[in-house]
């Protein structure tokens, strides 16, 4: 329910502030709850681009973050759902859904007249579904006990492949990881491998277990490649590459996810359970843009071919990559609060889209004042979009960190570059050497002193009080001696 | 009765002159317990013996006289103790430093059980003057000077000491107490801080809560409470004057890290909500664990810890700033308003903290950068001091490792002849360098 006090509270960080340094990265973070308000998404379009579980997953994230967006996303979840053996998540769905129902009807003004109808839920099927799966599981199980015995190792392997399927299809993602990694033993040529950790990659991302992911794309690369197939091996190559992105993404290594997801070549990308190409773009040009310098940008985004081809499919972000470059950064800054909210709906972006568009701002503000001795703050702020006090504190804040040397005349607001004496702060740091130095020695002095004398804290065998050998009064110092 | 004391003074008196001094100690040392008996007529025998020339004798005597259960006239007893320090043959007064020591301390002891530390002042710095050997010498009357000083509020006659850097320590019989050693690291630190001398009273912390070794052969580590104290009073110094915990050196004990530092989790709250340069995360730490510190009797230095955050904020804000208003100095550091941001500003300039000029009538501060060029004949004179300051240092190394490159032990141990019986000093000592 978007509460109004939710959305005041959001959007008061909205307008890319500097916010606090973002947290360490963990795998598993508690996302923050936010609502999204008036995303342009075309949903039907949307989930197109995705099969299975990431569809599903896809759906589900926006009807948790979009109350606009919610009933229908779930309503094409619950169809979806439907094409699956995932029973469990049928239900979680259709609870959903019913909750959403409820609280739309209860609010006669928030959609009025279009008061949506849940499908009732399909007992008949669930259950049918689940006999179904069962006796699936039971058919691949004993089949594959079949090739262990006969010990054919590519039938094995593909039994287990099957059955992790299978899992995967009824939404076991433990299970079928469990399944696809034991397919490993089993694997006679380099392409099986190759597959193998695909499979491995696909579950493990679902699960969010980014180091596993990374650590079954090297597998994957390290592999010596075959020939024969060439264009499937770039598309496997391009699946790598965005799977490894996507860890790096989540893990906040913006600067080597970007190169991956720059790597991936647009005629292959074809990889519908975990991302979509207008997602390469995005996370791409984002990430490249919040971690790489100008020049990198230059070379490796602006005039690279293949990634042209992905952002034709997001036009607003080649604008704002090239609004970036020629300096543009009102219009740069204003296009990308645009995409923000669309951006807060995908799944794996969300968590960072503030700390990205933090970087990207500082960023921005380092390459404006980098030409200059000094600037108007006030010519400064309008070329942001900011009133001259916000600047003023994102500046302190990026002089404090160190990227930008300048000081602020706050009076006539102007921000000067700062000329260091060097000569000065070698001798500054000298002293303060030489300081530590002395200490040091000092310290080293006394304690040979110490051990040549062999003065040692022991415990006291004499009273036999509890510690009480040395007990003073910090304060009034009144040591009584023993 | 008597004879036994007429026999005391007259072996005094022959040892004494013969120079025999040793066998005197030892003579002495015996015969503690007859002078115990003859307690009442020990002025007598005092009155007999003369200070300079039987320092040995007379030093026993006075520690009986200390030693006693009641000291029926403890006026005549500090007259005698002055006039015996005052006048005692130093030199004779080393060869039994291990009941010097004592008589200082238990006069110490009695000075402030009847509450008058003044006055023993000036007759411990004559003790520990006559038994140095050299200025850099410590010894454990040391502790009981600062002790008194402390005591009395009176704070200078200890700085002639601490502020000499130790590099030896007396050896009083072969024994010299952890005890007094850390407690002259622990009030000296406490003298230096409340002389606001910070710096140098870090470093005592520093010293009272990390040099020690631990006998890794006493089963049961002990945790010395001054080392605990020294521990907390460090942390809070260390935040007044850095502003963080600097990390302990490597050859901190270990029992630094596990035992005292859990015991001290409010101060390391402190320190983390200091870390955060936000007032009000140190003023909510401070509140709830104000108990803590109040019973510490470290109220006055976390006081003194949440203005030091005020001031660094300040100085943080000049490396950012050439010119600022007060009223936004203070929205920015989180003041009360334009004047206390004056009064902080001008108590900072005022100590050289930071330069600034403030122009009243607009209410602007304009920072300045630090007007130091090192270029004047001054500041050339002081690097060349510090220089100099670091070549002793270097000198005193060296000497160091000589003497110990010259140890016979070591040339033994290093040339590889096992020797069961060596102590382990050496070895651990040709560690260190």
């Amino acid at each position: 329910m978007p509460l109004p006090l939710q959305q005041g509270l959001f959007q008061a960080v909205e307008p890319m502030q500097v916010d606090g340094a973002p947290e360490e990265n963990d795998n598993v973070e508690e996302e923050p709850q936010y609502t999204v308000e008036n995303p342009s998404l075309d949903l039907e379009q949307y989930a197109a681009q995705y099969s299975g579980l990431a569809r599903l997953n896809r759906l589900m994230f926006i009807a948790d973050h979009c109350p606009s967006l919610r009933i229908e996303a779930l309503r094409m979840a619950l169809n979806y759902v439907l094409t699956t053996y995932n029973t469990n998540l049928y239900g979680i769905i259709h609870r959903k859904l019913q909750e959403a129902a409820a609280l739309n009807s209860g609010l006669p003004d928030a959609v009025a007249g279009s008061v949506h109808s849940v499908p009732p839920l399909d007992v008949q099927w669930m259950e049918t579904t689940a006999k179904k799966a069962a006796f699936k599981l039971e058919k691949l199980d004993t089949d594959l006990k079949n090739y262990k015995s006969n010990s054919i190792k590519e039938s094995i392997r593909r039994g287990h492949d099957d059955l992790g399927d299978h899992y995967l299809d009824c939404g076991d993602l433990s299970n079928a990881l469990k399944c696809y990694s034991r397919a490993r033993d089993y694997c006679t040529n380099p392409k099986h491998v190759v597959n193998m950790c695909l499979n491995v990659i696909k579950v493990s991302v679902y699960l969010q277990n980014w180091s596993h992911v990374l650590s079954y794309v090297n597998k994957a690369e390290s592999t010596p490649e075959t020939e024969s197939a060439k264009e499937a091996n770039l598309t496997t190559q391009s699946r790598l590459k965005c799977a490894a992105g996507l860890a790096d993404l989540a893990t906040r290594k913006y600067k080597s996810a970007a190169k991956y997801f720059l790597q991936t070549s647009f005629d292959h990308c074809d990889f519908p359970e975990l991302l979509s190409p207008s997602n390469v773009a995005m996370y791409g040009a984002l990430c490249a843009l919040a971690s790489f310098d100008r020049q990198e940008l230059q070379v490796n985004v602006i005039s690279s071919s293949s990634f042209k081809q992905f952002l034709e499919l997001e036009p607003q972000l080649r604008d704002i990559l090239h609004n970036f470059y020629d300096s543009k950064y009102a219009s740069c800054l204003k296009l990308l609060a645009e995409i923000r909210d669309n951006l807060l709906l995908d799944m794996y972006l969300a968590p960072h889209v503030s700390s990205l568009y933090t970087q990207i701002r500082n960023r921005a503000l380092c390459q404006y004042f980098s030409p200059y001795l000094s600037a108007d703050m006030r010519k400064m702020a309008a070329a942001f979009n900011t009133s001259v006090g916000a600047l003023e504190d994102e500046l302190m804040q990026l002089i404090l960190d160190g990227q930008i040397n300048a000081r602020i005349d706050s009076h006539n607001k102007i921000l000067y570059a700062k000329d260091t004496d060097q000569r000065s702060s070698t001798f500054e740091r000298a002293l303060a050497i030489g300081r530590e130095y002395q200490r040091r020695t000092k310290a080293l002095v006394l304690r040979s002193a110490v051990l040549k004398n062999q003065i040692h804290v022991k415990s006291p065998p004499r009273e036999g009080g509890q510690g009480a050998e040395m007990s003073i009064a910090p304060g009034s110092a009144s040591s009584a001696r023993n | 009765m008597a004879a036994a004391l007429e026999q005391y003074v007259t072996t005094v008196q022959t040892l004494s002159s013969q120079g025999n001094f040793t066998a005197l100690v030892e003579f002495i040392s015996k015969n503690m317990e007859m002078l115990g008996k003859n307690a009442p007529h020990l002025d007598n025998v005092l009155a007999t013996l003369d200070y300079q020339q039987h320092s040995i004798g007379v030093m026993g005597i006075l520690v009986m006289k200390l030693n006693q259960q009641s000291i029926p006239d403890f006026e005549t007893l500090f007259v005698q103790i002055q006039e015996f320090i005052t006048s005692c043959n130093g030199e004779q007064a080393r060869y039994a430093l291990e009941s010097f020591a004592e008589l200082c301390h238990k006069f110490t002891l009695q000075i402030v059980e009847r509450k008058q530390p003044a006055r023993g002042l000036s007759i411990l710095v004559r003790a520990i003057q006559k038994i140095q050997l050299h200025p850099a010498q410590l010894t454990s009357i040391h502790s009981d000077l600062c002790q008194l000083c402390l005591l009395s509020k009176n704070l200078k006659p200890a700085l002639q000491f601490l502020d000499v850097d130790i590099t030896d320590i007396s050896r009083e019989g072969g024994h010299y107490d952890a005890k007094d050693f850390l407690l002259y690291f622990y009030y000296g630190g406490m003298i230096y801080t409340a002389l606001k001398i910070y710096t140098r009273a870090l470093y005592f912390f520093e010293m009272a809560s990390s040099t020690f070794l631990f006998a890794v052969t006493t089963p049961s580590m002990a945790v010395s409470h001054i080392m605990m104290e020294a521990y907390k009073k460090f942390i809070l110094v260390a935040l007044i004057v850095q502003g963080k915990i600097p990390s302990l050196p490597k050859y901190a004990p270990q029992i630094v890290a596990r035992y005292i530092k859990p015991l001290c989790q409010a101060y390391h709250d402190l320190a983390n909500a200091y870390a955060t340069n936000n007032p009000a995360e140190v003023r909510a730490a401070v509140t709830k664990h104000s108990e803590t510190f109040t019973r510490d009797n470290n109220m006055g230095l976390v006081k003194q810890c949440v203005t030091s955050m005020f001031k660094k904020n300040i100085q943080r804000l000049t490396k950012t700033f050439l010119t600022l208003s007060l009223a936004d100095m203070a929205n920015r550091v989180q003041l009360s308003g334009p004047v206390e941001a004056e009064k902080y500003v001008l108590h900072m300039i005022n100590d050289g903290e930071i330069f600034a000029t403030i122009n009243q009538k607009d209410g602007m501060v304009r920072f300045h950068d630090n007007p130091e060029k090192y270029n004047s004949s001054s500041m050339l004179l002081d690097l060349d001091r510090e220089m100099q300051k670091c070549i002793k240092m270097d000198e005193k190394l060296r000497e160091m490792d000589r003497e110990i490159a010259v140890n016979p032990q070591y040339v033994q141990k290093v040339s590889g002849i096992h020797d069961e019986d060596m102590p382990a000093s050496s070895s651990s000592k040709g560690q260190s360098f």
